[in-house]
């Protein structure tokens, strides 16, 4: 390691909020500069929906302030790397030197080739928005809403928009909501679900033109359309990157050690490719985050292909996906179905290691059966009793967990830190909550932090 | 005490038949009854259920059910080749065939089923079969030929026996079912699939969700194929109907019994019509209003109507086990229980191994923990540990039990005697 050990990164969205804290938690002494183009500080981009759903504000969003000696420029764009010179250029005409280069640039939203849907000047027409930033959800138009795309962000989208009471159709090409991810039988839970919320489906249609207030699909339906919300996917941002000359495919492509083919050049995040895959999945950014920043710390770590687990951020319903939904090289199917009460377990598995799967209705499974599958553990052999959480002497209560396994999810919230909390004084949910934001994204956790609390104050009857 | 016996006749000499008249005279220790038995096949009663072991090379004898000392009872005069063909409830006596007129002081009606064979055109040409007795077994065997193709309608659990049996003669056969999957009453779509996959490996060719709509005829007469509703045809020298069957109720109307909405002579819970002496058990019993064509609750009607005739304490005939195996080489298919998830609030879990080839699905009840049902393919050796749980909380987990079944450790390939 250099003497000098500048770390500049382009970018200021969670992947890079996360990097420079954990920089600094790893003991990294040198000066550390984040570039964010956006012109506020960072904010958890993942809890969009929520503010849309009406459950949190803006403020809520907010990250914590990075830790000391960490320099943050708002509303900078990055437009050139000089290599040769290890200098950055931006928008403002600053010209920032680095040692080691971090691109957390993210992605940007997928716009569809849709007639009517761009101006003349290659903007979105009026009413129309992707949503990727809280400027997005601020410019969303009142009046009924059309969705376009239900992978998950767009379900998130409308099951949000529906809580806050507006009126929703979504429009999706597929036979059911997010089939890329969800079987048949998954799907059309799904799909029941966000009916029962008051959400109008156009399933197996695509939008054909849009004007302002209007949308019309393929089958010539004509849609009242106020706002327009384009989910339909992401692309990373490389655009940088390839003016640098670096290797981009999908995305830049970074080896294990997160390094681009220039070795003081890194990329995590959504703007990442490792291994063929730029996920765009926020626990991955995570996974990316902390193992860069003990990197760049001198220690000794590399990046794996994570297998991460989808989880649907809504109250109400609580799904979570666990892979594609046919793994190849599955054998074993397990599948447990209970309509009466909306419940639908699919695990495919190898052998008795977990490769696929989809929980719905199923919070207590969906944990234990969710770590099972990231730590690549094999399932028990009632693995009936796994899904219902009847399992006696296998239960996999979260107080069993490691400490560095993931609670909150929105937050990144590990066991570890509510433990770190409890011993701080917080005795409760609200008081973890404000010390750690467990349970203030979606909420779906607050089960397994009750849990994880009651032992600890269980487990350690006050000294 | 001596007394003249009273007579019981028994119109029908089947399995249910036989059951009752068994199960009446292993309790009459005093001899009250005295029992006449018109059959209408020419031999006593025989397992129907193992009727296509008899093309397996076993004979009439070994799956008759009448033994020496029942042939030999002086209080049982079973009359074979002597279909009833009237009964005069005034006078309390049944006529058969031959003009015999004979007095009943009860009568019990076990006449059974006949296969349903579809109307349609050609259905009676020469060719065309049904498979129920020794002598239609007979018949299909005499125009069997070696490597020729065969059509058998009806993808049900007699179906697909009868096109096993068909195999077995060198006939090729194909099953056409009208549902979208085989056996349709008793598996799911998971079931079904490895079925069909299991009876492909046999040699059978399966047609579901089409029906067939001609038997179409040489020019000799005889049948040589069929026309599908899909409009496909298929070649066939022999065509066996095997698409259900409705039950044999002829002797009602003249005799001014009620017979159910869909056939059958229409009895209570106790199996007994309106008029107090005549009694129906079996697949000829509409229980209130409802047939049922399996062999067990044949056999539990049997059994309560013969307490009654004894005066032993009676019970009602409740909702009956429709669980069913079927009995063919290799394939292990089976279902029990609430197999299709009726039950209100029912969960459904599933086991699937492709590298077994093995389907189990276990229907519980909505707390999770009683069995209700099942189906099992592929391997069915749990069937028996399961169908005995049917109703009962499942103190060991399913995962457990199903793998002993081979859905986890090597199957145990058990092959289930001939009995429903």
């Amino acid at each position: 390691m250099p003497a000098s050990n500048h770390v500049l990164v382009v970018g200021h969205g969670p992947a890079a909020h996360r990097l420079v804290e954990r920089v600094r938690h790893h003991g990294h002494r040198g000066p550390v500069t984040a570039l964010g183009a956006e012109p506020r500080p960072a904010y958890n981009r993942v809890l969009l929906t929520s503010l849309l759903g009406g459950t949190l504000t803006a403020e809520d969003l907010k990250l914590p302030d990075p830790p000391d000696g960490v320099r943050v420029r708002t509303g900078v764009t990055a437009t050139a790397v000089d290599r040769a010179r290890r200098l950055v250029h931006t928008d403002t005409g600053e010209t920032h030197p680095y040692d080691h280069l971090v691109l957390a640039t993210g992605a940007r939203p997928r716009i569809p080739h849709l007639p009517g849907l761009l101006t003349a000047d290659g903007g979105l027409t009026e009413g129309a928005t992707a949503l990727r930033t809280l400027a997005d959800c601020e410019r969303l138009a009142d009046g009924p809403v059309v969705v376009l795309g239900a992978g998950v962000l767009g379900t998130e989208t409308t099951l949000a928009l529906l809580r806050a009471g507006r009126d929703v159709t979504l429009v999706h090409p597929g036979p059911h909501p997010m089939d890329d991810r969800l079987d048949d039988m998954a799907g059309a839970l799904l799909a029941d679900h966000l009916r029962s919320r008051g959400a109008h489906l156009r399933l197996r249609r695509a939008a054909a033109e849009y004007r302002p207030g209007k949308l019309a699909l393929d089958d010539r339906e004509i849609l009242r359309a106020d706002a327009l919300v384009l989910c339909t996917g992401v692309e990373p941002e490389t655009a940088l990157a390839r003016r640098a000359g670096l290797a981009v495919r999908t995305g830049v492509v970074v080896d294990r050690h997160l390094r681009t083919n220039d070795p003081r050049v890194h990329a995590i995040g959504d703007c990442a490719e490792f291994d063929g895959e730029a996920p765009g999945l926020v626990t991955t950014t995570w996974e990316q985050a902390e193992t860069l920043a003990r990197i760049l710390s001198g220690e000794e770590a590399h990046h794996r292909a994570d297998r991460p687990v989808v989880r649907l951020k809504a109250p109400g319903i609580d799904l979570a996906c666990l892979g594609p939904p046919d793994p190849p090289g599955a054998t074993r199917h397990v599948t447990l179905s209970d309509p009466a009460r909306g419940r639908y377990a699919r695990l495919a598995l190898s052998g008795e290691r977990i490769l696929g799967g989809v929980l719905i209705g199923l919070p207590r499974a969906t944990a234990a059966v969710g770590q099972l599958y990231e730590r690549g553990l094999p399932v028990p052999s009632d693995r009936l009793g796994l899904l219902l959480g009847t399992a006696a002497t296998e239960r996999p209560a979260s107080v069993e967990l490691p400490d560095e396994a993931v609670l909150c999810h929105c937050n990144h919230v590990t066991k570890g830190d509510l433990l770190r909390a409890w011993r701080a004084g917080a005795r409760d949910l609200p008081g973890v909550a404000v010390a750690t934001r467990a349970t203030t994204g979606c909420g779906g956790c607050a089960d397994d932090v009750r849990l994880v609390l009651a032992s600890a104050t269980g487990g350690n009857s006050d000294p | 005490m001596t007394r003249t016996p009273r007579t019981l006749v028994v119109v029908g000499h089947g399995m249910v038949g036989h059951r009752l008249v068994e199960h009446l005279r292993a309790h009459d220790r005093h001899g009250t009854w005295r029992v006449v038995v018109l059959a209408e096949e020419p031999r006593p009663a025989y397992n129907r259920v193992a009727l296509s072991s008899y093309l397996e090379g076993k004979s009439a004898a070994d799956i008759t059910l009448a033994d020496h000392e029942f042939l030999s009872d002086p209080l049982v005069d079973l009359r074979t080749a002597a279909p009833a063909t009237g009964i005069d409830r005034r006078a309390r006596t049944v006529t058969t065939a031959d003009g015999t007129v004979t007095h009943y002081d009860a009568l019990v009606l076990a006449t059974g089923s006949r296969p349903f064979v579809p109307p349609v055109p050609g259905h009676d040409l020469p060719g065309c079969f049904v498979y129920r007795t020794f002598d239609d077994l007979d018949a299909i065997r005499a125009a069997a030929r070696e490597g020729r193709p065969g059509v058998v309608v009806g993808g049900g659990l007699l179906g697909l026996e009868a096109a096993d049996a068909l195999r077995l003669l060198g006939v090729r056969p194909h099953v056409v079912e009208l549902a979208p999957r085989l056996m349709p009453l008793q598996l799911d779509e998971g079931g079904a699939r490895v079925l069909a996959r299991l009876v492909g490996d046999l040699g059978l060719r399966v047609h579901c969700k089409t029906a067939v709509q001609a038997v179409r005829a040489r020019a000799d007469g005889r049948a040589c194929g069929v026309t599908l509703t899909d409009g496909s045809t298929l070649d066939a020298e022999l065509v066996v109907f095997s698409a259900g069957v409705r039950p044999r109720d002829e002797l009602a109307g003249p005799a001014g019994l009620a017979t159910g909405e869909r056939g059958g002579f229409l009895v209570g819970d106790r199996c007994r019509t309106e008029d107090p002496r005549i009694w129906a058990v079996g697949e000829c019993a509409a229980v209130r209003g409802r047939t049922y064509g399996l062999v067990a609750p044949g056999y539990r009607m049997a059994e309560l109507v013969a307490d009654q005739l004894l005066g032993r304490p009676g019970t009602r005939f409740a909702e009956p086990d429709t669980s069913a195996k079927l009995k063919l080489l290799g394939v292990d298919v089976a279902s029990f229980g609430d197999a299709h998830a009726e039950t209100e609030g029912a969960l459904e879990y599933v086991l699937r191994d492709d590298t077994a080839g093995t389907y189990a699905k276990v229907v519980l009840g909505p707390d999770g923990r009683v069995l209700l049902g099942g189906v099992l393919a592929g391997d069915a050796s749990a069937y028996r540990t399961l169908r005995a749980l049917v109703g009962r909380e499942l103190t060991t987990p399913p995962d457990r039990l199903l793998s002993g079944a081979g859905l986890g450790g090597p199957p145990p390939r058990a092959r289930e005697p001939a009995a429903a």
